[in-house]
């Protein structure tokens, strides 16, 4: 892992600890800088990083606190207190599944 | 490439637990606590005693820093804690994997800056070792003190 992944997942733990703290302008701040040397390295995010951050307003999202988590129809809809939206699928492995699919999937 | 003293200036330096050792400024020698906020010219260092935490802005140069840094084991541990936990809490960890990163910084370090005999390393027991760096190597956008590029003197 070259030193910009790793600062990435450095600063994806200052962001989470800042959020548990409530400081959620400093957790902005990381988020954004975290972001900024993805861009700047070509890296993608790691997925924990891109589920738990708001793409409208960076905030670090902490379900319960100041997210909002609902399970649809074979999605995950989770909302951060900005008002912005964030769809994922769930289910099997591959990650573009429908529901009906599922039942023949599983070992 | 993890966090050993010779990558330590292009690394993430929020988070580090730091101590001043020389300055300018008399007032800032001896100011220790963890970066918070890492600007071009600045950090912002957040020192806790008491009980209460006050956050001082240092401008990078014209100051040494002596950053604590550990191996990576013991960083994962830390990590997991909370952050008011990370302020007061020097992890315990092997002792020879911090004394092997000691010996491999050797005199290779360097990487950017023009003074890199003004960085001094020792290593101190329960896995910490120290880094002494001079701010002025640290002066970069904090987002691209990573990058290798431009380093070259040859166009």
């Amino acid at each position: 892992m070259d030193i910009a992944a790793e600062r990435i997942e450095r600063l994806h733990e200052l962001a989470r600890a800042a959020a548990t703290e409530d400081d959620h302008d400093r957790a902005r701040y990381y988020v954004r800088l975290a972001r900024r040397v993805a861009e700047r390295n070509r890296l993608a995010l790691p997925r924990k990083f891109r589920r738990f951050t708001c793409d409208r307003c960076d905030a670090y999202l902490r379900p319960g606190r100041n997210a909002r988590v609902r399970l649809q129809d074979g999605h995950v809809v989770i909302t951060c207190d900005c008002g912005a939206h964030a769809r994922y699928p769930y289910g099997n492995d591959d990650g573009n599944d429908e529901a009906s699919e599922r039942e023949d999937d599983t070992p | 490439m993890a966090l050993t003293p010779e990558t330590l200036p292009r690394h993430e330096l929020n988070g580090l637990p730091v101590r001043i050792v020389e300055s300018d400024d008399d007032s800032r020698v001896g100011l220790e606590g963890r970066v918070v906020i890492e600007t071009t010219n600045t950090l912002s260092i957040e020192i806790r005693e008491n009980g209460d935490s006050r956050v001082v802005m240092v401008p990078k140069s014209g100051s040494t820093f002596e950053f604590a840094i550990t191996d990576d084991a013991a960083d994962a541990e830390k990590a997991s804690g909370t952050a008011s936990k990370l302020a007061d809490t020097q992890p315990a960890a092997t002792d020879d994997s911090s004394a092997a990163a000691d010996r491999a910084g050797g005199d290779a370090a360097g990487c950017r800056g023009d003074d890199p005999s003004r960085d001094r390393r020792h290593a101190a027991g329960e896995g910490v070792a120290y880094v002494t760096v001079d701010g002025s190597r640290l002066l970069s956008r904090p987002a691209r003190r990573t990058e290798t590029s431009g380093d070259s003197p040859w166009q």
